[in-house]
């Protein structure tokens, strides 16, 4: 075992305090933190612990403006910051709590750069750059500015800030919306969604048997198909949905523009990236889903997606959502719409790795299994409004989302149905 | 080292027409043989823990793509072997997602490898991949086992493997594993660290001579293959027994290379004690922009007891890694204090670090006058190195301990 010198009693805070930056080299200018920008009207602020942290997240135009250097486009996002130390003791801000893959600010400056080119090794050092990145050491009472590099998240920049002193560390979460996106739920007004009449609060007793009264499956819009099976129920003010979703690693999605079918067309065809591309509607209670989600894996044909309405039940106060997720496995070409995504048949599959997806990104804390659309076996299987087959063993999954963070050993499963034993 | 990379990338591209004539005719048939299964179980590796026992293994490429019938490891796909018993009263729960977040449903990886078979072919490869897979569901007293498709890693496969209890309270198990892989040799899996010195080489320091010979004997920089130009600094020094550091590394997300090592790249390569070095470990950003790059050489010096290991973290940025690289070479990030600083940030957030110092023994290199190393990369520094003492399991963020030696803020705060 390794002893440690008792006259030498430092907790991790103080010497992490000693992380360098070159910026501590010599007092930074700044020259563009006092610019009046856009982008400094959305600052958000927190505080505790004797910590204040302000930040603000440029758009991508912005970004060009600031930096001379079309960063969005290589994947960079700045993300502004002011810390306040009125701490008595030294703190230290850690960049890789607020992105693990955070770009040094020489990276960030030559990423137009290719190995193929010549280059001199001076025109490496980009003094801009290195000026406007924050300091990470803070003594008491110091303010520090500046910007930290991370990767690009359009929609809704979600990360901690981490501030560590001497024994402790406090982590400040920040959701911040990013203009430049036409996002779908934005334009929702969820007060409005249904006339207080037609609202039902539901008890206990009721829910259960609310729940599996819902409609069996997503229809075309003259109702007059059937598709996907409505297989998860969430629980959870529009706050608490979005803040899980968003704290899950999932996107939000466009509503179709010009913009938006350019992108989408364009990552068609190259298999990029386009997070955050317009999905097709599919209707329940007569109108398309208030809101979708996705989650992107190596390319736009490896997604999952999934499709949000909002109920008119209430279970204590809180509203009730309906919601069908797919996981999209490649590309097919259909007759009706030429291309579509295929689907995984196995969609309880699908809603398994959401449940473990919610849990484990600490944004559930209960969950229950009722009767949806009923047993539908893989040799018989069912088609969705684009001809994919899908099978289930016939439940829906209810999860109870919280904006909380909830670690998974507080999660609680309600002795309701059990899709393994019934 | 990215030869390989490259002409496998070419004869990818020779058998293009190969693939088009098959999945023109589509009449492969399914095809797997399950002989391996017995090897594979065999040098399953098991651990116990509450009321479970996990024996785990990971196949080699050839043996799942025979198991399998279908080369997985091309589409970036490793398959894990789990067999789980569940000894208590209660319903438990597997959870794929712990080890690996974007793991592959078999649905999926039947549909990748869909191309070239009849669509009977392809139903019975769905239920095939499906049926060797792992079920979640644990009943009390019961025993189940399968396959969770994963991303590939090149070198040993680290996991988690949880398992949720679904009927009484909220509990769960947590197990890790460091699986070695046949058919990759990691290149620390070829050097024998205890012949690199004589037993009499080896000098056995307490701490505070450990500070006093680094700032009497600490060489700040590495050098060329023929010792006749400087390289870049030393930026991390590692107090740790090797397989804890393994671990630590893997479970921070570093990757192992592979020990064959060209011509090429040993002439370019950084030497520290007059030798290539020993091991050197990799952690690559997903969308392949940006890399840091660690090499280490064990030094013959132990702290009471424990070996102590010079490391270069490099960060190489700008576009064209892997074979960009291989011919024109790499550019770092002239900051080489970055991963330094990363480096120690990285390991504490991987629940890796007990402790750790700073030493103001590297060399202070100015910004405004950086130094040029042996490859023409700019570089410029503090001059501060940083001390890890590494554990090879987990500690809590708060746990982690410091030495109060040459910390540049510290120094600074003392002037004031």
């Amino acid at each position: 075992m390794i002893r440690f010198s008792p006259d030498a009693p430092l907790r991790f805070g103080l010497l992490l305090a000693a992380l360098v930056t070159v910026s501590c080299a010599s007092a930074p200018e700044h020259p563009y933190a006092d610019m009046e920008t856009a982008y400094q009207e959305r600052v958000v602020i927190q505080q505790g612990d004797g910590i204040t942290v302000s930040a603000a997240v440029p758009s991508a135009e912005e970004t060009k403006q600031l930096f001379k250097l079309n960063l969005y486009k290589y994947g960079i996002q700045p993300v502004w910051l002011n810390i306040r130390n009125e701490r008595n003791d030294r703190v230290t801000f850690l960049p890789v709590g607020l992105d693990p893959q955070y770009y040094s600010p020489l990276a960030a400056a030559n990423v137009r750069l290719r190995a193929d080119r010549a280059v001199a090794p001076r025109s490496l050092l980009n003094q801009f750059f290195i000026d406007q990145s924050i300091e990470l050491s803070l003594m008491p009472g110091d303010e520090v500015k500046g910007f930290i590099f991370t990767e690009l998240d359009e929609g809704t920049k979600a990360f901690n800030v981490d501030v560590a002193w001497e024994g402790d560390f406090k982590t400040f979460t920040f959701f911040i919306p990013v203009p430049g996106l036409a996002i779908d739920h934005y334009e929702v007004d969820w007060e409005n969604i249904y006339p207080p009449e037609e609202v039902v609060e539901l008890g206990d007793e009721k829910l259960i048997e609310k729940l599996e009264s819902f409609a069996c499956c997503v229809t075309n819009k003259s109702g007059s198909d059937t598709g996907d099976p409505l297989n998860l129920v969430i629980i959870g003010e529009p706050l608490d949905v979005y803040v899980a979703f968003i704290r899950a690693g999932w996107d939000e999605t466009e509503i179709v523009t010009k913009a938006s079918a350019w992108k989408t067309m364009r990552s068609f065809f190259s298999g990029g990236e386009y997070r955050y591309s317009p999905v097709s509607s599919l209707y329940v209670f007569e109108r398309p889903q208030d809101v979708a989600f996705q989650k992107a894996r190596d390319n736009i044909h490896e997604r999952n997606h999934l499709r949000l309405w909002m109920t008119p039940a209430r279970y204590q106060g809180v509203p009730v959502w309906i919601g069908q997720i797919s996981r999209d496995i490649g590309v097919r070409f259909t007759r009706k719409t030429i291309t579509t995504h295929k689907i995984d048949p196995d969609v309880d599959e699908t809603r398994e790795y959401l449940l473990e997806d919610l849990a484990y990104s600490q944004a559930l804390f209960r969950l229950g299994y009722v009767k949806g659309v009923g047993p539908v076996s893989p040799d018989s299987p069912r088609g969705n409004l684009t001809g994919d087959p899908w099978f289930t063993d016939g439940y829906r999954l209810v999860l109870w989302v919280t904006s909380e963070p909830t670690p998974i050993s507080d999660v609680t499963a309600l002795p309701w149905r059990n899709p393994y034993i019934d | 080292m990215n030869r390989g990379g490259l002409t496998s990338r070419l004869s990818v591209y020779a058998l293009i027409p190969v693939f088009a004539l098959l999945s023109a005719c589509a009449t492969n048939t399914y095809k797997y043989d399950d002989s391996p299964q017995i090897a594979v179980e065999q040098r399953a590796v098991t651990q116990q823990k509450g009321s479970f026992t996990v024996s785990t293994s990971v196949p080699s490429r050839e043996e799942s793509e025979a198991l399998f019938g279908i080369p997985l490891h091309k589409r970036g796909i490793q398959a894990v072997w789990l067999e789980i018993h569940n000894n208590s009263s209660l319903r438990a729960r597997f959870a794929p997602y712990s080890l690996d977040p974007e793991y592959f449903p078999p649905y999926e990886v039947a549909y990748m490898h869909r191309k070239g078979y009849s669509t009977e072919s392809h139903a019975a490869m769905e239920r095939y991949l499906d049926a060797l897979s792992i079920p979640r569901n644990i009943p009390p007293g019961m025993t189940v086992s399968g396959y969770v498709f994963t991303h590939s890693d090149p070198g040993t496969k680290s996991f988690n493997v949880d398992i949720h209890y679904t009927s009484g309270e909220a509990r769960n198990e947590n197990f890790t594993f460091d699986v070695a892989v046949p058919g990759f040799v990691p290149d620390h899996a070829q050097i024998d660290f205890k012949a690199l010195y004589e037993p009499d080489e080896i000098r056995e320091l307490d701490i505070d001579s450990f500070r006093a010979a680094f700032e009497a004997d600490l060489v700040c920089c590495t050098r060329n293959h023929d010792g006749t130009q400087e390289g870049r600094p030393i930026n991390v020094v590692f107090v740790a027994k090797g397989t804890d550091l393994l671990r630590a590394f893997l479970r921070a997300g570093w990757t192992e290379t592979a020990s064959e090592k060209d011509d090429k790249l040993l002439l370019s390569i950084d030497y520290y004690f007059e030798r290539p070095p020993d091991t050197v470990f990799r952690k690559k950003r997903d969308r392949g922009t940006e890399r840091n790059e660690m090499t280490l050489w064990l030094a013959p010096i132990k702290v009471n007891g424990i070996p102590v290991w010079i490391a270069q973290v490099k960060h190489a940025i700008g576009r064209l890694l892997d074979v960009g690289e291989y011919f024109f070479g790499v550019r770092l990030d002239p900051q080489a204090d970055e991963g330094r600083n990363y480096m120690l940030q990285d390991m504490w957030y991987g629940q890796s670090l007990l402790g750790f110092a700073w030493s103001a023994t590297g060399k202070a290199v100015p910004q405004d006058s950086p130094q040029l190393d042996f490859n023409g990369n700019p570089w410029y520094s503090d001059g501060h190195i940083s001390v890890l003492w590494i554990s090879g399991e987990p500690v809590s963020l708060k746990a982690a301990r410091g030495y109060k030696w040459d910390s540049p803020v510290i120094a600074e705060a003392d002037s004031e």
